[in-house]
C-alpha cells in the first residue's frame, strides 16, 4: 500500500495562461512517508496533486511511482486514491457500499467487498454505520467515510486535497489523530495539500513549500521553521523577525550586537538578514546557548492565551511570543533571550 | 473562534408567516389555481359525467356504461396500440437521450454538437416534425428517392403495421428533451463524482454503470413519465403518420367526438376518460419509482 513517489521538473501551464501554474517542481516522497504540500491559495498545490492523480495532464516533467513513469496512464490505472475537501460520497449508495466501491468496481463479489469495507469502517471508528444513508452523517463522519473509501482502494499513494479544511477545529484535531493512527497501522505513502502551516506541521514528515507554482523548499518541519532557505520561506512560514546586518567570520553584527552562527552552520561573509522565530525568543535572562539583548517593549497585542510583544532593541524590532498572563506592559525595559540554535542568516 | 452549529446542530427556525401574509399569498396564487383547476378537474369531470350518460346531447339523463361498451373492441385495441406506441417511444427516447446526455457532459466538441442539436430540436412543433418525418421516410419520400428505391422496395414506415414513423417522430423529439434535462442534472454534480470514482479504480464503463446512470436515474424517471403521458395522449402525429385502422386512443376519441352520430359524444368522452385514467396510473407508478430511488429520499 506504499510506494515511492518522485516528481521530476513537473510543469503545468493552463491554456491561455501567461505563467505556468506549476513550474518545474521536483521532490521525492519515500514509501510510507507523509508529505504536505503547503502554500497559499493559487500557489499551484492542488494542480500538483491533480497531476499526480492523472486528473490534469502536465505540460512537461515526469511523475514516477516506484521508479516507473505513470504519464499516459488513466487515473483509474494509477493506483492512487484521493480525498477532496468535500467528501463526495456517492449519494445513491449506503455508507458501507461507498467504502466497498473500489472492491465492487474491481469485480470483487459483493459480499467480499462489503466484508472488506466493514474493516475499513472500523478503522475510521465508524463500525456499525454501514447501513446508513450518507445523508445521515455529520460533516466529520462523512470525511471519515471518504478516508475509509480511499484506503479500501489500497492506493499506492494516498492523495489528500485539503480534506479537513471544512471541519471545525475540534473535528480537525480528531482527524489528525485518526490519520496518525492510520499511518501507524497501514503505513501508506501520503501526499496532502494544505494551506494550514499548523496542520502540515502536525500531520507531515516533510513539507514542500510552494508559491506561485515554484517549490521554495522541501524539508522536515523543524528545519522549515528554523532553517528557512530564503526570506520568502521564512515569511510564508509566519516568521516575523528579520534583522539586517553583516556577517564576518561566522558572526552576524547588527543592532542586536554580535550573534554567532550555531555549531555546524556556515554563514557566508557579507550583508545578511538574521531571522529567528518569535516563538523561540524568551523574555528573561539568557541561559547557556542563548544571547541576551536589552530593549524596551514597544507594543503588545493579546492573541487569546498568547501575547505578541514587540521589543525595540537599538532601533531593531524583535517580536516575541509569550504567555498573555506574563506579558510586560508597553515601555517596560526587558531582556530578550535569543537561542543561537534558532538563528539563521539569509540573503536580503 | 466562535462555535458554529455542527451538521447535527439546531438550525434557526424560520419566522412563521402571519395570517394576513398567508391570505395575501393565497390571493396571489388563486387565479392560477382556479384556471388550472377549472380546466383539469372541470374537463375531466365533464368527460366523466358525459361518458356515463348524465349529460346527453338529447333525451333524459340516465346513468349507463353504454358509452364504454359500445366500442369495446376498438377501445381495447386502441388501448393496446397506444400503450405500445408510448412504451416504445419512451424507452427509445430515454436510452438515446441518456446516451446523448452522457456525451454532452463529457465536455468535448462532440458534446457541444449534440447539445446544439438537442436544443434546436426542442422548439420544433410535433406537427412540423411529423410532416418532416413523413416527407423523409414515406415510400415516396426523400430517403427512398435518394437511395433510388421504388416504393415496393421500401418498408411501410408511414402507415405501416408497426407504426415506425410515429415512434420515430416521438423518439426524435423526446430524446432531445431527455438529453437536455438529464445533461442539466449531470452537469452540476457528475464531474467530481466521476473523478472520485476514477481514482477509486473504476473504468469508464464501470463509472457509467455505478455512478453516472444512478445519479441520472431520478431525472430519467421524471422525463419518462412526461414522455409516456404525452405520447399516450397525443393525437396529431399518430393521425398523420399512422394507418387508418386500428386507431390509437386519442385518434379514436377525436374521430368519435367529431362524428355526426348523437351517441358518439359520450363514447368519445369514455375514450378520453380511459386515456386519462391510464395516464394517471402511469404518473402514480412513476412517482412510486421515484420515491424508491435513494437519491430522492
Amino acid at each position: 500500500m506504499s510506494a515511492t513517489l518522485t516528481l521530476d521538473a513537473l510543469t503545468k501551464t493552463f491554456d491561455g495562461a501567461a505563467h505556468p501554474a506549476v513550474d518545474a517542481v521536483s521532490f521525492t516522497v519515500a514509501a510510507g512517508e507523509c508529505l504536505a504540500i503547503l502554500g497559499p491559495s493559487g500557489s499551484g498545490k492542488s494542480t500538483v496533486l491533480r497531476s499526480i492523480a492523472g486528473l490534469d495532464v502536465p505540460s512537461s516533467g515526469r511523475i514516477l511511482v516506484d521508479g516507473t513513469e505513470v504519464a499516459g496512464l488513466a487515473p483509474e490505472r494509477r493506483g492512487m486514491a484521493m480525498v477532496f475537501q468535500r467528501p463526495l460520497l456517492f449519494p445513491h449508495l449506503s455508507v458501507l457500499d461507498n467504502v466497498a466501491f473500489a472492491g465492487t468496481v474491481a469485480g470483487q463479489p459483493r459480499r467480499e467487498a462489503r466484508a472488506d469495507a466493514a474493516q475499513f469502517l472500523d478503522l475510521v471508528q465508524l463500525g456499525g454505520f454501514g447501513s446508513r444513508a450518507v445523508t445521515a452523517l455529520s460533516g466529520g463522519q462523512e470525511q471519515r467515510v471518504a478516508l475509509a473509501r480511499a484506503l479500501a482502494a489500497r492506493p499506492r499513494v494516498l492523495l489528500l486535497d485539503e480534506p479537513f479544511s471544512a471541519l471545525d477545529p475540534a473535528l480537525r484535531t480528531d482527524m489528525h489523530e485518526l490519520l496518525a493512527q492510520i499511518r501507524a497501522q497501514l503505513n501508506p505513502t501520503v501526499v496532502m495539500v494544505t494551506h494550514d502551516r499548523d496542520e502540515a506541521a502536525v500531520v507531515a514528515d516533510t513539507v514542500a513549500l510552494l508559491t506561485a507554482g515554484r517549490l521554495l523548499q522541501h524539508d522536515s518541519v523543524p528545519r522549515l521553521y528554523s532553517r528557512p532557505a530564503s526570506l520568502a520561506v521564512s515569511r510564508l512560514m509566519g516568521g516575523r523577525n528579520e534583522v539586517e546586518g553583516t556577517v564576518s567570520e561566522g558572526v552576524h553584527y547588527s543592532a542586536l550586537g554580535a550573534i554567532a552562527a550555531p555549531e555546524g552552520e556556515q554563514w557566508p561573509d557579507g550583508v545578511g538578514v538574521l531571522v529567528v522565530r518569535q516563538e523561540a525568543l524568551r523574555l528573561g535572562e539568557p541561559l547557556p546557548g542563548e544571547a541576551g539583548v536589552r530593549g524596551v517593549v514597544a507594543a503588545s497585542a493579546l492573541r487569546g492565551p498568547r501575547a505578541h510583544v514587540v521589543v525595540d532593541v537599538n532601533g531593531a524590532a524583535l517580536e516575541c511570543e509569550t504567555a498573555a498572563i506574563s506579558a510586560p506592559e508597553v515601555g517596560t525595559e526587558v531582556t530578550v533571550s535569543i537561542p543561537l540554535a534558532g538563528c539563521a542568516v539569509l540573503a536580503a | 473562534m466562535l462555535e458554529t452549529p455542527g451538521p447535527g446542530g439546531a438550525l434557526p427556525t424560520r419566522p412563521r408567516a402571519s395570517a394576513s401574509g398567508r391570505l395575501r399569498a393565497l390571493l396571489f396564487v388563486a387565479p392560477a389555481v382556479l384556471i388550472a383547476g377549472f380546466v383539469v378537474i372541470g374537463g375531466i369531470g365533464v368527460a366523466l359525467v358525459q361518458s356515463v350518460g348524465l349529460m346527453p346531447l338529447v333525451g333524459e339523463a340516465e346513468f349507463s356504461l353504454d358509452a364504454y361498451t359500445a366500442n369495446a373492441d376498438d377501445l381495447l385495441t386502441g388501448l393496446g396500440l397506444s400503450l405500445a406506441i408510448a412504451t416504445a417511444s419512451t424507452v427509445l427516447s430515454c436510452v438515446i437521450g441518456l446516451t446523448a446526455a452522457v456525451i454532452i457532459t463529457q465536455g468535448r466538441i462532440s458534446g457541444r454538437v449534440v447539445a446544439a442539436l438537442s436544443a434546436l430540436t426542442i422548439p420544433v412543433p410535433h406537427l412540423i416534425g411529423a410532416a418532416a418525418i413523413g416527407l423523409l421516410v414515406a415510400d415516396s419520400g426523400l430517403i427512398p428517392r435518394a437511395l433510388g428505391l421504388t416504393p415496393a422496395q421500401w418498408p411501410d414506415l408511414v402507415g405501416g403495421p408497426w407504426w415506425v414513423a410515429v415512434v420515430l417522430e416521438y423518439t426524435w423529439k423526446e430524446s432531445a428533451f431527455v438529453a437536455l434535462v438529464v445533461a442539466g442534472v449531470l452537469a452540476t454534480r457528475v464531474a467530481q463524482y466521476d473523478e472520485t470514482a476514477a481514482l477509486l479504480g473504476a473504468s469508464r464503463a464501470r463509472r457509467l454503470r455505478h455512478v453516472v446512470i444512478p445519479l441520472a436515474r431520478p431525472a430519467v424517471i421524471v422525463s419518462a413519465v412526461i414522455i409516456f403521458v404525452y405520447t399516450f395522449g397525443s393525437y396529431e402525429v399518430a393521425w398523420l403518420l399512422g394507418r387508418p385502422y386500428p386507431e390509437p386512443l386519442p385518434v379514436l376519441a377525436f374521430r368519435l367526438f367529431t362524428s355526426i352520430s348523437l351517441t358518439s359524444r359520450p363514447e368519445a368522452a369514455a375514450v378520453a376518460v380511459v386515456t386519462t385514467a391510464v395516464a394517471l396510473i402511469v404518473v402514480a407508478i412513476g412517482m412510486a419509482a421515484l420515491k424508491r430511488t435513494p437519491l430522492w429520499r
